[in-house]
C-alpha cells in the first residue's frame, strides 16, 4: 500500500502549529452577544419565579430567558442516533433543578463582563426540596423522586422509583454454574466520577443568516445529531438549521452531548442576534458530564485448573441529574467487557439511578473502562485465591479467533444485539510483545528501602463502531487537475479522521495523499454522519470513503476502457498514474481532464457504510510501578501497551491514541477525581484540585502496535480510540498489588488510600 | 471575570501603602497576579508593586540574603545568591512551586502575604529564620516571619506592604533541605516539611524544622527542633530520628480537608521530618544511616 | 486606562480595563494563537512570552504589561527556532487536537532559546505548565528532544 500505514503529515497540523484561528472562538460576528447561565445553588428546588426587572436595567444586558419562556419540550440531550435510547427527561429550560449547577435562567448581553454581572440581579425564588446524592440512597427511596413528569419517555421506571435505566440478561445459568464451581470469589470495586478535561472547553455561537436560517458554529463530536436535535427542540425545520464544525479541542465524549447549542439557537432566534456561550473550567467540571461513578459487584466461579465457568457483573451507576446515556454507557460496562473471557455462564445485571448530582455521560470508553477494571482486577484475585499465575488464567481463559462474543446477541446498544464473531485477533501476540517489554516475572530491584516494584496487567477489548447503527456517508469528486474533494460527515476531535480518511481516499485512488482536499462536518455541504464516537470514524467512516473512492475510480476505469478499448477492471491506478492492459498510460490529472472536457462527465460517487459486525479492537497492557511504602505515593515507573486495532492507517496517530489513553487512564488509576460535598456541591471544579497528568507524571511509555487483518474493516482496520483507555487503570492497581500486597478496591489510588491499605495490611 | 474598577501602579513602597489606603473600596496588592483572581475576585481596585523598586535579590553587606517582596520565584530559582545560600534550598523550594509560566511572574511576596496554610515559600523560610520587612507610609518595621501570620489568609500587614524577607548571614553554610508532599508532580501541597540544620564540630548547633499545609499557618516545630539541637550526630540513631519526627507530628494541628485527611497529614510529617534529617546528615559522611529520601 | 507596549515586534497602545487579563486583550487584538483554557492559570494555553519569559496571559492583568515587550505565536512564525520546533512537532504527530501547542510552542521555544544543554528532564520541567490531554506528552516531548539535539549539534 503507498498511503495507508504512513506516517503521512496530519491534514490540520500545520495549521494548528501556526495557531491559526481555526477554532469555534477564534470567530466573531458583527454585533455579538454573549450568553451566561445562571446555575441552581440547590440540589433540589421547584423554580416559582424569576424576576429578572432589576438584571434588564442594567447597562448591556439585551435578555433574560427562564422556563416560563421557552416551550416544554422533553428531549435528551445525549447526540445519539435516532430513536435514542437515552431517556427524554430534559428541557431546555426546567421548573425543577436537579442538581446545584442546573440551569435556572439565561442572561444574554453586549459583553461576558456584563452578562456575568447580570447574574447577581437575577432574584429566583425557590421551593427547595429534599436531595439524593448518595446512589444506594437513590435505589431504595422513592419517597423522592427526582424525575417525576408526566410524560418521560424511555424512563425505566418513571414515576415510582428513581431507576433511570436497568438491565437483567444472562447466558447460561449462573446460579447453578456457581454451584458447581471448585472456588467462587466475590468482589466489589468502586470508580469515581471523573472529567473529560479537553481543554478547549464547550463553545458554540449561533446566528440567524440572511435566508434567516440558524447557523450554529460549535465544538461538537455530532453535527448531525445536533441539527436534528436543535430542529425539535427549537421546533423549526431542520432545513433551517446549518450545524459548522471548525477545529475542535479534544472532546473525548464530552462535546458529543448538546450542552451550549440549544441556548445560543434559542437566544439567537430570540434576539436575531449572533450569541455565544462559552463554559468556563468550573461550569465544565459543574455542568459538562462525568464518566459514571460506579459500584461493581463481580462474582467469578473457577475450577481448580483454572477454567472460568461463570462470571456475575452486578453495577450501580450514578448518572446524576439527567440519564443522557444512562442505559448504554452501563450496557457497556457489561457487553464491551466481559467477552474478553466467553464462558458458558455469564450474568449482567445493571441499575443506573437519579441523584441530584451532576450529570454523568459519554466519556472515551463509555462504561468499559469501569467494567474492566473491575474484572480485569477480579482476575488477578481469583488467581491468587486459585494460588495461579495471573498471566496463565487469562491466557487460559481469554477469547480467540473465531469465538463468538457470547452476549453480543442479547446485549446491544440499547436493545438486543447483532452476533459478533471474532474474525480478527492479535491478542495472543500482543500479549507476547507486552510480557517481553516489561520484563513480566523480571521484577526490577526497587531503587530505594523504603519503595516496593510491582508489575501488573490488564487485557482490554472494545468495539469497532455500534453494529447495525453507526453509519456514515462521503463524497468523492475529481478535479481537473487530478485533485480530488472528499466530503464527509466524520467529525475530527483531534483523533486525527481527516487525515485517516484522506490517507483512504488516496489510497483507492491510487493518487497522492496531497490531492485530497477534506471537508468534513458541515450539514448543509457533507453527507450525513453520526459523529465521533463509540470507536466509529475508521471503521465505519472508512467504509464509506473507501466505496464512494472505489465508484469514482469504476467511473474512471468505465471511461478510459471505451477510449482504450480494453476491459475497465484491466486499468490500474496507482502513484498518480492510471495504466492500461497495453502501454496505455496517463496521468491522474489527464484522465481528469479527459473525463471533464472530453467524456464530459463528473466523476464523483457518495457512498454510505454501515456495518453489522463491530469487530473488537484488543489491549494487553502492562505497569511497573514503585510503591512508597511510608508515603502510600505510586510511581509509575513503564507502562506497555500492546494494541492490535487491525491494519494500522497511520502508525504516529495510532500511537498517539495510545499514550493520549494510557494518561488518561493513569489519572483515572492515581489521582483524578471530582470530588462532591453531601449536597452535590463540586469541589474540585478546578485544574488547581482536579489534577490531569501533566509532562511530569506520564511515565516512560513503550507503545507496540500489534497489525491483524480485519475482514470486514476498510483495509482491514479496526478502531484504536478507546480500547487503550481501559487497561491502565487495572494494570497499574494490580502492579501496586503485586508491589505491596495492597489491593486497591476503589481507585484513585491515591497516597492516602495505598497509605491507609498497607496500615490495615500490617494491622 | 475580574470585576476591577482601578489598577493603580506605585513607584515606592511608601506610595503604594498611601495608594491602597486612598479607597474607595477594597483594594489589594498585586505583584505576579497569578492568584490574585482566586484569592481576591471581588477586588474595586490593586496596586500594582511591580514597579516599586521592592523586586530584587542581594547579600547584604552584613551576609544576609534580602529577597525583595516582588522578586519572582523564577528569580529565585536562578539567582546565584539564593542557589549558594544553605546549600540552594531556597531555590529548590521555588523550583517546586507552581510551573515554569507562574514561576516567571508569582513572587515570593505574593507566596507569604497570601497566607496560605500551604504557602511554598514559608517552610523554607522559616527553617533559615526569615525576617520580614514591612513598609507603612513613614516608617518601616521587621518582625520574624514566624510572626508574620495570623491566620489562615491573614498576616500581620493589614494594609501594609510587605517589602521583602532577609535570612541571616549565619544560615548561608547552613544544611538546609525542604520535601513537599503532592498528588501529582505540579500540586498544591498536602505536607511540607523545611528542616534547616547548623553542624560544627559533629554536633547539630542549631536545628529548625518548619512545616506547611499542616496547620492553620505555616509553623515551626520547636519542640523537636529542641530534641535536636545540641546533639552530637554519632549520637542520633534512628531510634532518636523517629521520636524527633513523632513529636514534630505532634506539633502539627492539620485539618481534614478533601485533599488528605488530617491523620495522614500528620504521619506524613513524621515520615518527612525523618527522612530529610537523616538525609542532611547524611550528605555529610559523618554518619552510616542510610539516606531514605 | 491606556497602555503602551511592543506587541510582537511592534509599537502597539491598547485602551484596556482594570480588570483585563492579557488574554482577553491579546484575542481582542486578533492574537487568536493565544487560547483560553481554564482562566486560572493552571492550564497554559495561553502562554506568552512577557518580555521573553513564558507567562499564563489569563492571569497577567493587561495594564501591567505596560511599556512590556509581549511575544505571542503570532510574532514568532517567522523565526528560525519555532520553524523547527512547529516543523518537529507537527512531523513527529505531536499535534492532535491542536488547542494546547501554541502554549506548548511558547514554553518550548523559552525553553530552547536559553541554548544546550537540554534533556529530556528539562524538557518534561519546562511543559508541565503546559497540560495536553491528547497525546500523553510522548510525541511533544520527543519533538522537542529532536530540536534540541540540533541545536546542541549545531552549536
Amino acid at each position: 500500500m503507498k498511503v495507508v500505514g504512513k506516517n503521512v503529515i496530519k491534514i490540520d497540523a500545520f495549521k494548528l502549529a501556526r495557531g491559526e484561528p481555526v477554532f469555534t472562538d477564534d470567530f466573531t460576528r458583527q454585533g455579538m452577544l454573549y450568553a451566561k447561565v445562571l446555575r441552581s445553588p440547590h440540589p433540589h428546588a421547584r423554580i416559582l419565579n424569576v424576576d429578572a426587572a432589576a438584571a434588564l436595567k442594567l447597562d448591556g444586558v439585551v435578555d433574560v430567558i427562564w422556563h416560563r419562556d421557552v416551550k416544554a419540550i422533553p428531549h435528551t440531550r445525549a447526540g445519539q442516533s435516532y430513536p435514542e435510547p437515552s431517556p427524554y427527561d430534559t428541557l431546555i429550560l426546567s421548573p425543577k433543578a436537579r442538581f446545584i449547577g442546573d440551569r435556572v435562567a439565561v442572561v444574554v448581553a453586549e459583553s461576558v463582563a456584563q452578562a456575568i454581572a447580570a447574574l447577581d440581579h437575577i432574584v429566583v425564588d425557590y421551593e427547595e426540596l429534599p436531595a439524593l446524592t448518595d446512589m444506594d440512597q437513590s435505589l431504595t427511596n422513592s419517597e423522592i423522586l427526582i424525575h417525576e413528569e408526566p410524560d418521560p419517555r424511555g424512563i425505566s421506571e418513571a414515576g415510582m422509583t428513581n431507576i433511570a435505566a436497568r438491565i437483567d440478561k444472562q447466558v447460561g445459568d449462573v446460579e447453578a454454574a456457581l454451584k458447581e464451581c471448585d472456588l467462587v470469589v466475590t468482589r466489589d470495586y468502586h470508580l469515581p466520577r471523573v472529567q473529560a478535561s479537553h481543554i478547549e472547553p464547550h463553545i458554540s455561537i449561533a446566528w440567524v443568516d440572511e435566508d434567516d436560517r440558524l447557523i450554529v458554529r460549535t465544538s461538537t463530536q455530532v453535527p448531525f445529531h445536533l441539527r436534528r436535535m436543535l430542529a425539535r427542540i427549537l421546533e423549526i425545520p431542520e432545513a433551517r438549521i446549518r450545524v459548522i464544525k471548525p477545529r475542535v479541542g479534544g472532546g473525548f465524549g464530552d462535546k458529543q452531548e448538546l450542552v451550549v447549542e440549544d441556548l445560543v439557537g434559542v437566544l439567537a432566534l430570540r434576539t436575531g442576534r449572533p450569541v455565544r456561550l462559552e463554559f468556563t473550567r468550573e461550569e465544565e467540571f459543574v455542568a459538562a458530564r462525568y464518566r459514571h461513578p460506579q459500584r461493581v459487584t463481580m462474582t467469578t466461579g473457577v475450577m481448580k485448573d483454572g477454567t472460568i465457568v461463570a462470571n456475575r457483573m452486578y453495577v450501580l451507576a450514578d448518572t446524576g441529574a439527567y440519564g443522557s446515556h444512562a442505559l448504554t454507557v452501563q450496557g457497556n460496562t457489561g457487553q464491551k467487557v466481559l467477552p474478553m473471557y466467553p464462558v458458558a455462564n455469564i450474568h449482567f445485571k445493571m441499575d443506573c439511578v437519579y441523584t441530584n448530582n451532576p450529570i454523568s455521560g459519554a466519556f472515551r470508553g463509555y462504561g468499559a473502562p469501569q467494567g474492566c477494571f473491575a474484572l480485569e482486577c477480579h482476575m488477578d484475585e481469583v488467581a491468587r485465591e486459585l494460588g495461579m499465575d495471573r498471566l496463565e488464567l487469562r491466557k487460559k481463559n481469554h477469547i480467540k479467533l473465531g469465538d463468538t462474543d457470547p452476549l453480543s446477541a442479547k446485549l446491544g446498544e440499547g436493545k438486543e444485539g447483532l452476533v459478533r464473531v471474532v474474525k480478527s485477533t492479535g491478542l495472543e501476540k500482543a500479549i507476547e510483545l507486552g510480557c517481553e517489554a516489561i520484563g513480566w516475572g523480571n521484577k526490577r530491584e526497587p531503587s530505594a528501602a523504603h519503595l516496593k516494584r510491582g508489575l501488573g496487567m490488564a487485557l482490554a477489548m472494545q468495539g469497532s463502531g455500534i453494529a447495525g447503527v453507526d453509519w456514515g456517508g462521503a463524497t468523492v469528486k475529481l478535479n481537473d487537475d487530478g485533485s480530488v474533494n472528499l466530503s464527509v460527515g466524520a467529525t475530527d476531535i483531534g483523533q486525527g479522521s481527516d487525515t485517516v480518511l484522506a490517507q483512504m481516499c488516496a489510497e483507492e485512488l491510487g493518487i497522492p495523499y496531497e490531492k485530497v482536499i477534506i471537508l468534513s462536518s458541515d450539514t448543509d455541504l457533507t453527507p450525513f454522519d453520526v459523529g465521533a464516537y463509540a470507536s466509529s470514524t475508521t471503521y465505519i467512516s472508512g467504509g464509506a470513503v473507501v466505496k464512494a473512492a472505489a465508484e469514482v475510480r469504476g467511473q474512471l476505469a468505465g471511461v478510459l476502457g471505451s477510449h482504450w478499448e480494453c476491459e475497465p477492471e484491466d486499468i490500474v491506478f496507482s502513484d498518480g498514474m492510471v495504466t492500461g492492459p497495453g502501454d496505455q498510460s496517463m496521468t491522474i490529472a489527464e484522465v481528469a481532464l479527459f473525463a471533464l472536457y472530453k467524456a464530459m462527465i463528473q466523476p464523483m460517487a457518495t457512498a454510505s457504510h454501515m456495518s453489522n459486525d463491530s469487530p473488537p479492537p484488543f489491549a494487553a497492557q502492562f505497569a511497573e510501578v514503585e510503591v512508597d511504602t511510608e508515603t502510600g505515593q505510586v510511581h509509575l515507573c513503564r507502562f506497555v501497551s500492546a494494541v492490535d486495532c487491525g491494519t494500522v492507517i497511520h502508525p504516529k496517530m495510532v500511537e498517539g491514541q495510545i499514550e493520549g489513553a494510557v494518561a488518561q487512564g493513569m489519572g483515572y488509576a492515581l489521582f483524578e477525581e471530582v470530588l462532591l460535598d453531601r449536597t452535590g456541591r463540586v469541589l474540585t471544579p478546578d485544574f488547581l484540585d482536579y489534577k490531569i497528568a501533566s509532562s511530569l507524571d506520564v511515565p516512560e511509555m513503550v507503545t507496540i502496535l500489534v497489525p491483524t487483518d480485519e475482514p470486514t474493516g476498510p483495509y482491514g482496520a479496526k478502531a484504536a480510540g478507546e480500547v487503550p483507555i481501559d487497561g491502565p487503570a487495572p494494570a497499574i492497581v494490580n502492579a501496586i498489588c503485586d508491589a505491596v500486597g495492597v489491593r486497591m478496591f476503589r481507585i484513585p489510588a491515591t497516597a492516602e488510600r495505598v497509605w491507609r491499605g498497607l496500615k490495615e495490611e500490617t494491622r | 471575570m475580574w470585576k476591577l474598577q482601578e489598577y493603580r501602579i506605585a513607584t515606592n513602597p511608601a506610595e503604594a501603602v498611601a495608594l491602597m489606603r486612598k479607597g474607595p473600596g477594597k483594594g489589594a496588592y498585586i505583584a505576579g497576579g497569578t492568584d490574585m483572581l482566586l484569592e481576591h475576585p471581588a477586588c474595586d481596585f490593586v496596586v500594582d508593586i511591580n514597579r516599586a523598586g521592592i523586586g530584587d535579590v542581594a547579600r547584604t553587606p552584613g551576609g544576609d540574603l534580602f529577597l525583595g517582596a516582588a522578586a519572582t520565584l523564577q528569580e529565585l530559582v536562578g539567582n546565584e545568591f539564593v542557589t549558594g545560600f544553605a546549600g540552594g534550598a531556597v531555590s529548590m523550594a521555588a523550583s517546586q512551586c507552581g510551573n515554569r509560566p507562574v514561576r516567571s511572574t508569582a513572587t515570593v511576596g505574593g507566596n507569604l502575604c497570601n497566607a496560605l496554610p500551604s504557602a511554598d515559600m514559608a517552610p523554607v523560610l522559616l527553617a533559615l529564620d526569615a525576617t520580614c520587612y514591612i513598609a507603612d507610609e513613614d516608617y518601616q518595621e521587621s518582625l520574624p516571619l514566624t510572626d508574620f501570620f495570623v491566620g489562615p489568609r491573614l498576616t500581620v500587614l493589614e494594609d501594609r506592604l510587605l517589602v521583602g524577607v532577609a535570612l541571616p548571614g549565619e544560615c548561608a553554610g547552613w544544611r538546609c533541605a525542604s520535601h513537599k508532599l503532592t498528588r501529582t508532580a505540579e500540586d498544591i501541597s498536602l505536607v511540607q516539611v523545611a528542616v534547616a540544620l547548623g553542624v560544627d564540630d559533629g554536633r547539630i548547633q542549631e536545628a529548625r524544622i518548619a512545616l506547611g499545609a499542616v496547620a492553620p499557618v505555616p509553623m515551626r516545630a520547636s519542640l523537636a527542633e529542641t530534641m535536636l539541637t545540641g546533639q552530637e550526630i554519632a549520637a542520633i540513631t534512628p531510634d532518636v530520628m523517629g521520636d524527633v519526627a513523632a513529636i514534630a507530628a505532634g506539633e502539627c494541628d492539620p485539618l481534614d480537608d478533601h485533599r488528605a485527611s488530617a491523620e495522614y497529614r500528620r504521619d506524613m510529617v513524621s515520615v518527612l521530618t525523618r527522612r530529610l534529617v537523616t538525609r542532611i546528615l547524611s550528605d555529610d559522611g559523618d554518619n552510616s544511616q542510610d539516606g531514605a529520601a | 486606562m491606556n497602555i503602551s507596549l511592543n506587541l510582537n515586534g511592534t509599537a502597539t497602545d491598547w485602551e484596556v480595563a482594570p480588570g483585563q487579563t492579557l488574554l482577553q486583550a491579546l484575542r481582542a487584538s486578533g492574537a487568536f494563537s493565544v487560547k483560553l483554557g481554564c482562566e486560572t492559570g493552571d492550564c497554559g494555553s495561553c502562554t506568552v512570552l512577557l518580555d521573553g519569559q513564558p507567562v499564563n496571559s489569563c492571569v497577567v492583568p493587561a495594564a501591567r504589561v505596560n511599556g512590556s515587550r509581549v511575544t505571542t505565536l503570532e510574532g514568532l512564525l517567522g523565526d528560525d527556532l519555532m520553524i523547527r520546533l512547529q516543523t518537529e512537532l507537527v512531523e513527529q504527530g505531536a499535534v492532535q487536537c491542536g488547542y494546547c501547542i501554541p502554549g506548548m510552542l511558547i514554553s518550548l521555544y523559552a525553553l530552547l532559546k536559553q541554548g544546550p544543554p537540554i534533556d529530556e528532564e528539562t524538557i518534561r520541567h519546562a511543559l508541565t505548565g503546559n497540560l495536553c490531554r491528547c497525546t500523553g506528552y510522548v510525541k511533544p516531548v520527543e519533538a522537542a528532544r529532536a530540536v534540541a539535539a540540533v541545536l546542541e549539534e549545531t552549536s
